[in-house]
């Protein structure tokens, strides 16, 4: 089938089967490999990318409910150089093999953007869907946190 | 001058003689009290930016020109026989250009397999489909139609050992004489304890992508070590090594299922070889969850013997281990090292099952004897009425004893003192007060043992040229931990640079500089003291040129913080004064980790306490807080430091309390090989934890004083969980992980 996606900004058209996920179009058609598939199943969050802001599992959505959509992935999150919450990442050594933290930063981004100063609550019940096997975890709550505590309220 | 000396290597606690070349210029340890400007300072990671910018590449993202992808057929059954494949049929599929299966002769050979026509495990591999879509790949797959005739299998301990099913020699150590210690011993205790199988579940799994050219062979491969990919690939290919180029770029985890060049390499290289094609293989999440590998399940009896007063007569431990069809043993090694005791003897027999063989799992064997043995020990303290960390300081010992050989460094001691200060030790007992939310509390701890001291072969080079950049080259892979920040430090530590004028590059076989495999805790201790000899030779023939640029003698010159500066102050220039005139010559540097100190065993130690809180009502168990500390030699960089024992301390928690591969008895398939039904931890589970490091630079083993670190954070956890639910709820469960339904048993 046929499809207009919006990603990053950048219109595409693509010719796609029409069961291609949207994680696959996005790595295998787009190049766009930070996005990660950890287990194509919805259970890991390394897949994630934001639709019109909201994190979204890529690897449970077909790239056909995309259309007409938002789509923003790690490689535009970072355009224009790091992120301030990306920099928290490095300075909490929020990553070890960071398989995950793609995810992990979109997640982040999509939760600072509707909570700008989260709780240690707020934090855990906005991540607990992106695994982190390495156990980084104690960094990415520290990291998001300390963006809590510079951005306004 | 470098030479070649005859030394003893240690991997995991197998010991080896090998010849090593050593330098004789290789730089004094740094003393304990010299305080280092960059070393011992929170670093950030040098790859950072790259990893949180989703620009690294793991083996996964590699994709190349007309490349094929391959989607695997693996066995539905625990044991069985192909009776059928439509290889025409899967052929016939649109993309499809090779199918493999168990009939086909390949290039290399293997002792079983890759490819079974009687599958022993149920996920083994029984075909693999190259497509040039993934999606015409799993076409392919579905299109071979298998037919399969079971077999008889057994996946039950009990059964097993019944009929006797014992792979090889059953293993036996002993010292002493444990029966008559045991007879005579004032207090004995036993204890029989299970351990759960572990799946290691790297978030990237196994791959690899093979491609094969007239006799030149370029492979990336998700592994932990290079080299030993390189050289497996080499010897099963018949291609000289020097045409065999290795790269991991970036590893997404590992765990120590990552060895070699693994299957997936192979049979992608095989692939390669056939369609004249590079061919990416990847497991997908189920095929990794079935056959990548686990920490196989035991079931280990422990006695102990002691006087009336704590000290230890007699240990006595019998290990059954869930292999698969085989399997080593090393599970008895804290029994026979952990504490003083005269009789001690360890039996360890691993049982033939149809399995996926188990395979390294950070710590593999010491976690789950340190489990058993750890809680016994827990037992016999409340036997005794003494406290548990003072019956461990009672029977402290400063030497090896199957060897008779003294430690490199030891601070065991001073572990418990701090983690019993840090966690308010002495007080736990106020936990046991009824609580206003109706949870059970308790502290437990345990000891952790393990090598972890590197040694020699491992090498580094250095160049630095007129852009003042040093470029550190290593032969190692960063599967998460930290070492190439670490070897990036240690080099601006030693050349007297900042860290921004220090690169370092791993990954690649290409540059042909010797690293180790990551594993055993073995990379920092091995790799950084190489890293700084060829620093501390660059930086001598830079205060050479610096002595001829600015007319001083070089002996009375140093280089410091990028600075040449005289002993009495009147010269301070920029080093760049110096490297700029290089212009396109370039200053090298190489360095080798040298031998082992002789005679002496280099371990690392370590002490956690754990807080449970146990929910009598629903058997839920939260860990509330972990205390641990550590001895591990100098710590290279605290930031890292710090995350490799959160991430350890995690994965041994969910040994403790939720990770465990269910089989279904009826056919010995595993029932929760996916991500969302076999749980590993979410931020959600994460407890408070304390953090701390003795920190006494180990100058005994190397010239940077470093241990390693991968291993010792998850040994102890395990059981000072299973300890604190027992001091807690009164009860010992009998087995991990401390499911609801076995919390609720047990309290029964
Ligand atoms: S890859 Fe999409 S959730 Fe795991
Ligand atoms: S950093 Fe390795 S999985 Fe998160």
């Amino acid at each position: 089938m046929r499809l207009t996606l919006l990603v990053n900004d950048e219109r595409h058209e693509l010719e796609i089967a029409h069961t291609a996920r949207l994680a696959d179009v996005l790595r295998d058609e787009l190049g766009l490999v930070g996005t990660k598939i950890g287990c194509g199943e919805g259970a890991c969050g390394a897949c994630a990318v934001l639709v019109d802001g909201r994190a979204v599992n890529s690897c449970l959505l077909l790239a056909a409910a995309a259309e007409g959509h938002s789509v923003t992935t790690i490689e535009g999150i970072s355009r224009d150089g790091l992120t301030p919450l990306q920099q928290a990442f490095i300075a909490e050594d929020a990553l070890q093999c960071g398989y995950c933290t793609a995810g992990q930063v979109v997640a982040a981004t999509a939760l600072l953007a509707v909570n700008p100063s989260p709780t240690v609550e707020d934090v855990r019940a906005g991540m607990v869907g992106n695994l982190c096997r390495c156990g980084a975890y104690p960094g990415i709550e520290r990291a998001i946190l300390r963006l809590g505590q510079v951005a306004p309220a | 001058m470098t030479r070649l000396v005859r030394s003893i290597t240690e991997m995991e606690g197998r010991f080896e003689e090998k010849w090593v070349l050593v330098s004789d210029d290789e730089p004094e340890a740094w003393a304990s009290d010299r305080p280092l400007a960059i070393v011992g300072h929170e670093t950030p990671r040098t790859t950072g930016p790259t990893r949180v910018s989703g620009a690294a590449r793991y083996t996964t993202d590699v994709s190349l020109p007309g490349m094929l992808h391959v989607a695997a057929l693996r066995s539905p059954l625990a044991h069985g026989r192909v009776t059928g494949l439509n290889r025409e049929a899967a052929l016939a599929v649109p993309g499809v250009r090779a199918v493999l299966d168990s009939t086909d002769t390949l290039s290399f050979r293997s002792r079983s397999g890759p490819l079974y026509a009687e599958p022993e495990h149920a996920g083994a591999l029984l075909a693999v489909v190259a497509a040039d879509t993934l999606v015409a790949a799993r076409a392919g797959v579905k299109a071979l139609a298998l037919t399969i005739d079971p077999l008889p299998f057994v996946i039950d301990v009990d059964e097993a050992f019944r009929d006797q099913r014992i792979d090889g020699e059953i293993a036996e150590e002993s010292r002493g004489d444990v029966d008559a210690a045991l007879a005579g011993a004032d207090v004995r205790v036993e204890l029989t304890v299970e351990t759960p199988t572990q799946l290691q579940t790297a978030l990237e799994p196994h791959g690899a992508v093979g491609w094969w050219t007239e006799g030149e062979l370029t492979c990336w491969v998700s592994t932990q070590g290079i080299f030993d990919a390189r050289s497996e690939l080499a010897k099963r290919f018949s291609v000289a090594p020097e045409r065999v180029r290795v790269v991991a770029d970036f590893i997404g985890g590992g765990f120590g299922a990552k060895q070699g060049a693994g299957v997936e390499a192979l049979l992608a290289v095989e692939l390669s070889r056939r369609t004249g094609r590079p061919v990416r293989f990847i497991n997908d999440r189920h095929g990794e969850q079935l056959d990548a590998g686990s920490r196989p399940a035991t079931r280990q009896t422990v006695r102990l013997g002691a006087t009336g007063q704590g000290d230890l007569v007699a240990i006595d431990s019998e290990v059954l281990t869930s292999f698969g069809m085989t399997g080593w043993r090393a599970v008895n090694t804290p029994a026979m090292t952990l504490y003083r005791c005269a009789n001690a003897r360890g039996v360890e027999a691993n049982l033939k099952l149809h399995l996926r063989q188990g395979n390294a799992f950070r710590a593999p064997m010491v976690l789950e004897g340190v489990t058993a043995v750890e809680q016994a020990m827990d037992e016999l303290a409340i036997t005794l009425g003494i406290d548990p960390l003072d019956l461990r300081r009672r029977n402290f010992v400063d030497v090896d004893q199957p060897s008779g050989l003294p430690y490199t460094s030891n601070q065991l001691l001073a572990c418990y003192d701090r983690v019993a200060e840090l966690s308010g030790w002495v007080g736990r007992d106020a936990l046991l007060e009824p609580s206003e939310d109706g949870l059970l509390r308790g502290m437990g701890c345990a000891t952790q043992i393990w090598w972890g001291g590197g040694g020699p072969p491992s090498h580094a080079t250095i160049r630095i040229g007129g852009d003042g950049i040093a470029t550190v080259v290593t032969g190692i892979q960063d599967i998460g931990t930290g070492t190439l920040t670490a070897a990036q430090m240690v080099a601006a530590e030693e050349l007297g640079l900042p860290l921004d004028r220090v690169r370092v590059t791993g990954g690649d076989t290409r540059p042909n500089v010797y690293g180790p495999v990551a594993g055993g805790s073995q990379t920092s201790p091995s790799v950084l003291p190489a890293v700084r000899g060829a620093a501390a030779e660059v930086k001598r023939t830079l205060l050479q040129l610096a002595g001829d640029v600015f007319e001083a003698a070089p002996a009375d010159l140093d280089l410091v913080n990028g600075r040449f500066r005289s002993s009495d102050g009147a010269l301070d220039e920029p080093y760049t004064e110096v490297t700029g005139k290089l212009g396109n010559a370039t200053v090298d540097g190489s360095g080798m980790r040298g031998a082992n100190p002789d005679g002496m065993r280099a371990n690392t130690f370590g002490c956690q306490v754990a807080q449970v809180a146990v929910d009598p009502g629903t058997g839920e168990v939260r860990v509330e807080h972990v205390w641990a500390v550590h001895d591990i030699g100098r710590v290279i960089n605290p930031l890292g430091a710090r995350s490799q024992v959160e991430g350890g301390i995690l994965q041994g928690m969910a040994f403790a309390l939720s990770e465990e591969v269910a089989f279904d008895p009826t056919t010995g398939v595993p029932t929760n090989a996916w991500l969302d039904d076999y749980k590993i931890p979410s931020i959600a589970d994460v407890p408070a934890m304390t953090i701390a490091f003795v920190d006494v630079p180990d100058t005994a083993l190397n010239n940077v004083g470093a241990k390693g670190l991968g291993e010792p954070p998850i040994i102890p956890t395990p059981a000072a969980i299973a300890n604190a639910f027992r001091h807690a709820t009164g009860r010992r469960a009998l087995a991990l992980p401390l499911t609801r339904a076995r919390v609720v048993e047990t309290l029964a």
